[in-house]
Formats: structure tokens, sequence, C-alpha cells
């Protein structure tokens, strides 16, 4: 099936995910499969790298304080770095949430911020770095004991979590959940609902206010959410159609491809780190609008 | 592409990294950069507080040390008049001396020398007398050698 290599099921191959599921045979992993899976599939991949790169700050950020907790000594190395990204979410938190004091905010920001920037950066690696080590791996591994995998080639395996929409969005759901929590308790469920019923038009036509505040409410978690994915997607897309190039048995366009690559890696580096901090700003500007009791 | 469980599982995993980092990352580190911050700003405020009392302890030195000398200056003013006040003063003391033994010993030379006078007269009128009077012996009266010896002391 995946033996001969056209630049469709190359690219296909590239916006896959190891999607795991349950189907009316149990749990399996079988791409062939994924329609009957429904909505309860996981993509693993993205789970995968999600999970990884979260732990991976966690760790290395646990790590950089438990070395030098004495503040007397200057702080070197990765503390530094650190410390610089505190800052700056301190800052940020500081300027879009004012005196408002929450302490979960700047956490949050802290983790949403170097969590979708590394995850963003895995767009960085060589597009068929990853997946294709993937795939000889669990070809290995897997390959007499698992009978869908019949070849390197089909085990997918998407490296960037942030170009999986189910990422992105999630990211954006739990933080619409903490809107949510934070609406209610800071300004009462009774304001709540005001808020989200009692204008732009008054008391006497609230059916209409709950429609159009409503649209306004969801909207921010979805825009949220799919402005990352677009973003990181779209990127993701060019870098398999600059690597496409390398096809064309001509060594003037595998030139280009390389060096279009270089150009389009180095500018993907702002889309990297401003997508990561568009996030990062817009989760504490929803959060200081839930803790702001309006007056119209 | 597809929607699926993977939006809830991805929901849960950031719940819980979040909470790991609020719970156990993001305090640690604040507080310390909190604790640096409070060092930094107290050691900065240490050391202008040690300026500021560097700059009050020279004024006051150069306080004292202009106080210092002005009072030297005045010790030695006064030294000095004293000085020449005391060496005016026996200066004066000395040529006083000076001049009262000058005037003793003149007073004491002429008295000599009136003495010496008188006697030498004394003597030499006797001496006359008796030369005199070996020589004229009895030729002259007892009048008239009254009135030679008159007219000699009157020229002496």
């Amino acid at each position: 099936m995946a033996s001969e290599l056209t630049t469709e099921s190359y690219i296909s191959h590239h916006l896959t995910n190891l999607t795991c599921g349950k189907t009316s045979e149990g749990w399996t992993c079988d791409p062939y499969k994924v329609d009957q899976m429904g909505f309860w599939a996981f993509h693993v991949d993205s789970l995968f790298w999600s999970i990884g790169l979260g732990a991976l700050f966690v760790f290395f950020f646990r790590k950089a304080i438990s070395k030098n907790t004495d503040a007397s000594v200057a702080p070197k190395g990765i503390q530094n770095f650190v410390e610089m990204s505190i800052e700056f979410v301190e800052d940020n938190v500081q300027s879009l949430f004012g005196s408002v004091k929450n302490t979960l905010i700047a956490p949050l920001a802290l983790t949403v911020f170097v969590w979708i920037l590394l995850m963003n950066l895995m767009d960085l690696v060589p597009v068929d770095f990853l997946p294709v080590l993937a795939g000889h791996i669990a070809y290995a591994v897997a390959g007499e004991s698992i009978e869908w995998i019949k070849g390197p080639e089909s085990f997918y395996f998407k490296v960037v979590p942030t170009t999986d929409p189910n990422i992105t969005l999630g990211m954006a759901f739990g933080i619409f959940l903490l809107t949510i929590y934070y609406s209610v308790t800071v300004k009462g469920l009774k304001a709540f609902i005001a808020e989200l019923t009692l204008h732009p038009f008054g008391k006497y036509l609230i059916p209409v206010n709950f429609v159009l505040e409503m649209v306004n409410f969801i909207a921010k978690p979805i825009s949220l959410g799919l402005r990352l994915f677009g973003n990181l997607y779209a990127g993701e897309m060019i870098f398999i159609l600059i690597a496409l190039m390398l096809f064309f048995s001509s060594i003037p366009i595998g030139v280009l491809g390389f060096g279009l690559h270089l150009v389009w890696a180095l500018f993907h580096i702002l889309i990297v780190a401003l997508q990561a901090f568009i996030f990062m700003a817009l989760t504490i500007a929803y959060l200081a609008m839930a803790h702001e009791t309006e007056e119209h | 592409m597809n929607i699926n469980a993977t939006l809830l599982a991805q929901a849960v995993v950031m719940i819980v990294f979040v909470a790991i980092c609020w719970r156990y990352v993001y305090p640690p580190i604040l507080s310390v950069m909190k604790e640096r911050e409070k060092k930094i700003s107290d050691g900065l405020e240490a050391a202008k507080k040690a300026d500021d009392s560097l700059e009050e302890a020279k004024l006051a030195f150069e306080k004292e040390l202009d106080l210092a000398k002005g009072e030297a200056a005045e010790i030695l003013d006064k030294a000095n008049t004293r000085a020449s006040k005391i060496v005016s003063d026996a200066s004066a003391k000395a040529e006083a001396e000076a001049e009262k033994i000058l005037s003793s010993a003149a007073t004491t030379i002429e008295n000599e020398t009136n003495k010496a006078k008188e006697e030498l007269r004394q003597q030499m009128s006797e001496i006359i007398i008796d030369t005199t009077q070996k020589i004229l012996s009895s030729e002259i009266s007892e009048e008239k050698h009254e009135e030679i010896l008159k007219k000699a002391a009157e020229e002496l």
C-alpha cells in the first residue's frame, strides 16, 4: 500500500495522526479503522509530544531553581533563562491584569507560553526526521506482532502537536473552563448571567442578547485555538511543500529547496515565538475579562 | 484532523500541568527572585546610606579641620603677641636697668670726681699755703694771709 511514494501520499502521511481508539473489534491504532472509532479516539502522537514537552518544561523549571535557592548567590545558566521567562510573564500579567490578585494567572500564562513555545519549536525539526525514525522503530519493535504495521511508512507519527486542532482547541477549552469558573466565582453567577443576557439591548430582548453574547463568548476560545492551529498548520504545510521539492530529480530545484527551507525556518522562528506569545497574552486577557465587573 | 477525544485529553493534561506549575514550580522560583530583588535593593540602599554617611563624615571632618586650624592660628597669634611682649618687656627692662646703672655710675663718678676735686683742692691749698708760708715765713701778716687765702679760694 505505501510502497510507492507519491506527492499525495507523502503529504497525507505528514498530515495524519497516529490515532488510537475503540472499534467494534476492540482498541486499535490501525489508520484504516479511524472512521469506525468515532469521537472516542486519541491522537497518540500529539498527546505524546504534548505531555513529553510539558513534562520537559516542568522538569527544567523545577531543576533550575532547586540548584540555587539561595537568593544571595547570583543565578547562572538555565536559571537565568527561567527567571527571564518568569519576569517576561510577570510583566505581561502585570500590564494586562493590573491590580487583580490571582496567583493562578501567572503560572498559567507561564505554562501556556513555554509549553506552546516548545510544541511550536518541534516544527523546526526537519519534517521527515522524527516520523521516519518513529516508523522504523515501530516497525522494528512491533512489525511482527501488530498486523497493521506493514512497513515503516504505514506508521503515522505527527511531530508538531500544535498543528493538531485537538491540542490547540483543547488548551483553549481548558482556558474557557477557567474563564467560566472565574466569571462565576469573582462576579457571582447572577452578574455573569446578567452580563450574557442584559446587553447590548436591555432586558426586553433577552433572547437576542443571549444569542449575541453567546457567540461573542464562544468565539473567544475557538478563535484562540484555531489561530494557533492555523498558523502552525500553515507553517508545517509549507515545510512539507518545500521538502517536496526534493522529489523532483533535479539538482537546481533541490538546492533551491534547501535554501527555501532555511529561509522559511528562520522566518518560522518568529511565528513560533509570536504565536506562543499571542496565545499567552490572550489567555491573560480573557481571564482578566473574567475578573472585570463591567458597567454598561 | 478529526476532532475527537484528544481535545478532552489535552484539556485535562493542560489543567494538570498548570496545576503542577502553580503549586510546585512557580512559587519557589518567584520567591527566590523576590528575595534576591529585595536583597539587591537593600544592598543598594545600604550603599547609598554609606555614601551619605561618608559625605557627612567628610563634612564633619572638614568642619573640625577648619576649627582646629582656626584654633591653631589663634594660639599661634597669642604666642606671637606674648613672645613679642616678653621680648619688648625684657628689652625695656634691660634698657631701664642699663640706664639706671649708667646714671648711677655717672653720679658715682661725679661724686667721686667732686670728692677728689675737693680733696685735691684742700690738699693743694694746704700745700700752697705750706709752701708759701715756708717761702714767705712771717713776712705776711695775719690779715694779708687771710686775704691771700680768700683770693686763692675764690680763684680756685
